[in-house]
């Protein structure tokens, strides 16, 4: 190690002496381990919330739930707010200069642009 | 940016009854003691596990540190993990790590940590994910109990303390991943009336990275994500009126102006350097003897290809010379020592050396009227009639007309262009009389004309493409997609086949009785135009007016040149890159960003944003505390990490009244420090006499396990009932806590609590930590109970 790492400290010591069980023996290595965590949708899942339904809090129900208002239309390339929208791309432009800028964007930052506001088409 | 800890020299002086305190927030890590002031160590919640490149081993790096020190590590397969999803932790292996350094920073010693631990976790944690925490602190790190509570709670709670906000109130803290509404009633939080918003500070800076390497896509590099943080914190603001603000920007007023910011880049213009005169003129020189040389080389083998083609030459004709003296029937013998088969060959052998000789020279071609002389012995056997030939000559025949009709098209195309060309210069030299006359009229005359043609022209090439393939966006194979709107021409053919495939059985079928129905097909057909000369023509007339133009007016620019100009102005021209290429201009983004707190929307987050998720906590509340809505509006304390833009408080205020009756009290306020108090209250939480009735022992762990977890639930008034506690009397407090402690026997067994009390020490008491420390042994009355 170079010294200059090692007067740093950035890096983590495999053993403890303050644990009881060490890294190494809890993950041993060159053994396959596979996934041993969940995504935090299959842990909601496995929480089994509906089987509670006594009302009390949980993660899920105290989520806020849609705005009841209409969601503004805002420009994807400027921010301002959009009255049109350009039906090939379905990106929403503010004015014509916009909309010549938006038909000269190739395809990919067009997809950039509607990733922004999760509206991007995914191929799975 | 890098935080990097300070390794804590102190953890032997503290009693195992003092409990660690754990801000486990989702950018920063922070742990501490309890009842100090400030956490004793804070750093980014993140794990990095790159390979060495020296040694290859797999290191472990938590936090971030010195960037340039990750010269020494192959990061190329790996990056920065976290052990949040949103706001739960679920990857316990970077949890591990993550708490490894935390215990190793603080100066952990000893077999295992032997101090309660009070951890903070999100509202509604899911219970695998808290009792995971539960398993790893007790298991692995052998914890004697434990405490969960929620960060904005304990924020709350500390600035309640302080006088800020009232016992009945609101929190809206705004984290990194997630924003909360906590109502407090009496002290407590209500959980039913909780919400959340999936949105928060990582995610404002996120947009606004995306949006700046969009705007600026060759600066792609320089946008980190570091950047874009701070870029964040030194210029965002949460807009009062956000449509307000919008068009002041769309406007482009000077108060607009004044709010547009800038980030240069450091820019380090090209070298420019001038080549010295003598340089110069050295270099002229070089290329002027190179082009010399080469033009020599060139001069050289013209002249000895002439030399080559004369000599040629000089021997046919020698040949033709002697052919002519040879007798009739000595030719045959007389051309087999030669290469010539024929006097026919002969001569056209000669004929092409001549003709090469003379290009060589560079003198005109002779023309081929030449062939005009023997045009009646060429086809001579045109004027016969077949029955007088034979079976060969037929054929030759054929071969003659052929060759013939050929010949004379090429020759009649010949006049057509001569006439055009005799054509254009009468209509040039007539428009050049026009223009002598009245030039500036002719200008005009002309200038609208053009104006006319061409855009006749585009409107013609508009109907037929309908503009589908004029932006090259997609689409570029021409066919018609779904969606796609089609042009005149092709809606035309569409109506022709369905009544072509729908009049079938109507009647009697008459198709094919006028020649005219048989047009049908011509114009199904895909390729299928009906005017295309006068299209031609106009097109050839304004390439004619076009040339005209650029004859007679220097400002005229074609109209073709035109759109290549305002095609390119997107693009960025290969010039000279100035220091303006280099400058980052951040004015709507200020605010644009922070207003996906308000409006999640824009990020396509389908959820209300704070201020109306503040009204929606406020309907969620029992009906029990419905009168208590007023007060609880007029202390609403907003902390977290994004509550940190300029103007949060006063649009939140604003968005909050329009949900509130006419009238009602309202008031919002900051925390007295949003990023800290969570921790401040959590450590001052842990210091109360009360705590250790608040914990989960080990004991509960083994005995209830999991279903212990589900229902564990802090007090959050406890800091109340343990009156003010002030960080200098600190020390006294957690002494209590441990008589305390040792009497009711949770914290494990008795003996270990004897055992490791304050350490004996023989030097002076560690009061180096002037502010921070407030654990002074001197005055410790544990000391005077030691032997």
């Amino acid at each position: 190690m170079e010294p200059e790492v090692v007067s740093s400290e950035m890096l983590l010591s495999p053993v403890f002496s303050f644990k009881k069980v060490q890294m190494g023996d809890k993950y041993p290595k060159g053994q396959a381990r596979g996934r041993h965590w969940k995504h935090l949708k299959q842990i909601l899942q496995a929480e089994n919330f509906q089987a509670y339904t006594n009302g009390r809090p949980n993660y899920l129900n105290i989520e806020a739930p849609p705005s009841a208002y209409p969601s503004k239309k805002f420009c994807d390339i400027t921010g301002f707010e959009a009255p049109y929208v350009d039906p090939r791309t379905t990106l929403r432009y503010a004015n014509p200069e916009i909309f010549k800028r938006i038909r000269m964007l190739p395809n990919e930052y067009v997809q950039r642009y509607l990733s922004l506001r999760n509206a991007a088409v995914v191929l799975r | 940016m890098a935080t990097t800890p300070q390794r804590q020299t102190d953890y032997r002086f503290f009693s195992p009854a003092i409990p660690i305190v754990i801000d486990n927030g989702g950018f920063n890590f922070r742990a501490g003691w309890a009842g100090e002031s400030d956490p004793r160590i804070t750093f980014r919640n993140l794990v990095h596990r790159p390979r060495h490149k020296a040694t290859g081993e797999m290191v472990t790096i938590v936090g971030d540190h010195d960037p340039a020190l990750l010269k020494y590590f192959d990061c190329t397969r790996s990056s920065y993990r976290s052990a949040f999803d949103s706001n739960v932790v679920y990857q316990f292996e970077i949890m591990e790590y993550v708490l490894d350094y935390a215990f190793e920073r603080l100066g952990a010693e000893g077999s295992q940590v032997d101090h309660p631990i009070l951890m903070t976790e999100c509202v509604c944690n899911p219970l695998s994910s808290r009792s995971k925490m539960a398993e790893l602190l007790f298991e692995t790190y052998g914890v004697p109990s434990l405490a969960f509570g929620v960060d904005a709670a304990f924020g709350y709670k500390f600035n309640q303390q302080k006088g800020i906000c009232s016992e009945d109130g609101l929190a809206i803290c705004s984290g990194f991943t997630t924003s909360h509404i906590i109502p407090f009633v009496q002290g407590e939080p209500v959980l039913e009336a909780c919400s959340r918003t999936n949105v928060g500070g990582y995610h404002v800076t996120y947009y606004l990275k995306q949006l700046l390497s969009l705007k600026y896509p060759y600066h792609i590099s320089s946008i980190t994500w570091e950047k874009a943080e701070e870029l964040k914190l030194e210029h965002c603001y949460v807009a009062f009126d956000y449509a307000a603000e919008l068009k002041l920007f769309q406007k482009g007023t000077k108060e607009a102006e004044e709010k547009t910011t800038f980030w240069q880049l450091p820019f380090i213009p090209p070298s420019q350097e001038e080549e010295p005169s003598e340089e110069l003129a050295r270099k002229a020189a070089l290329k002027e003897k190179q082009g010399q040389r080469l033009r020599d080389i060139a001069a050289l083998k013209k002249f000895t290809r002439i030399s080559e083609l004369e000599s040629e030459l000089h021997d046919l004709e020698d040949l033709v010379q002697q052919l002519e003296e040879v007798e009739e029937e000595e030719i045959y013998p007389f051309l087999s020592t030669t290469v010539y088969n024929s006097r026919q060959e002969l001569e056209s052998a000669v004929h092409r050396v001549t003709q090469s000789l003379r290009k060589a020279r560079g003198e005109p071609l002779e023309s081929e009227d030449k062939s005009d002389t023997s045009l009646s012995e060429k086809y001579s056997l045109i004027n016969v009639p077949d029955s007088e030939l034979a079976p060969e000559q037929l054929k030759e025949k054929k071969k003659q007309i052929f060759l013939k009709t050929t010949s004379e098209g090429r020759l009649r195309a010949k006049q057509k262009k001569f006439e055009e060309e005799l054509l254009r210069e009468k209509q040039n030299q007539q428009d050049e009389e026009k223009r002598l006359e009245n030039p500036e009229l002719y200008l005009e005359e002309t200038r609208a004309k053009y104006r006319d043609l061409s855009e006749r022209l585009e409107q013609r090439k508009r109907l037929k493409t309908n503009g589908s393939r004029s932006n090259g966006n997609n689409n570029s194979s021409g066919g018609i997609g779904r969606g796609e709107r089609l042009n005149s021409a092709q809606k035309e053919r569409m109506r022709l086949l369905t009544t072509a495939a729908f009049d079938r059985g109507k009647g009697e079928d008459t198709f094919g009785a006028k020649d005219e129905d048989w047009q049908l097909y011509k114009m199904m057909s895909k390729d299928y135009d009906d005017d295309d000369d006068s299209f031609e023509e106009d097109e050839a007339e304004l390439g004619r007016l076009t040339t005209r133009l650029q004859e007679i007016d220097e400002t005229f620019v074609a109209k073709s040149d035109m759109e290549l100009l305002q095609g390119t102005l997107e693009i960025p021209w290969p010039r000279p890159l100035t220091v303006e290429d280099y400058k980052m201009t951040l004015g709507i983004e200020r605010f644009r960003c922070p207003e996906i707190l308000f409006q999640p929307n824009m990020i396509g987050v389908d959820q209300a944003g704070l201020d109306e998720m503040t009204g929606g906590s406020l309907r969620r509340l029992p009906t029990q505390y419905t009168e208590a809505k007023n007060s609880m509006c007029n202390s609403i304390l907003v902390l977290g990490g994004s509550s940190l833009f300029p103007g949060l408080e006063s649009r939140l205020e604003a968005g909050i009244r329009k949900i509130r009756p006419y009238l009602s009290p309202l008031k919002v306020v900051r925390s007295m420090d949003p990023v800290l108090d969570s921790w401040r209250g959590a450590a001052s939480y842990a210091a109360a006499m009360e705590f250790p009735t608040q914990i989960f022992s080990i004991q509960d762990y083994y005995e209830k396990g999991e279903s212990g977890l589900r229902q564990y639930q802090i007090k959050y008034s406890l800091l109340r009932l343990a009156g003010r506690i002030r960080a200098g009397r600190m020390h006294i407090t957690a002494v209590k806590c441990g008589v305390w402690i040792s009497a009711v026997g949770r914290w494990g067994s008795a003996s270990q609590h004897k055992t490791s009390g304050f350490p004996r020490k023989s030097t002076a008491p560690q009061e180096q930590r002037s502010s921070g420390m407030m654990i002074s042994v001197e005055t410790s009355p544990l000391r005077q109970t030691k032997p």
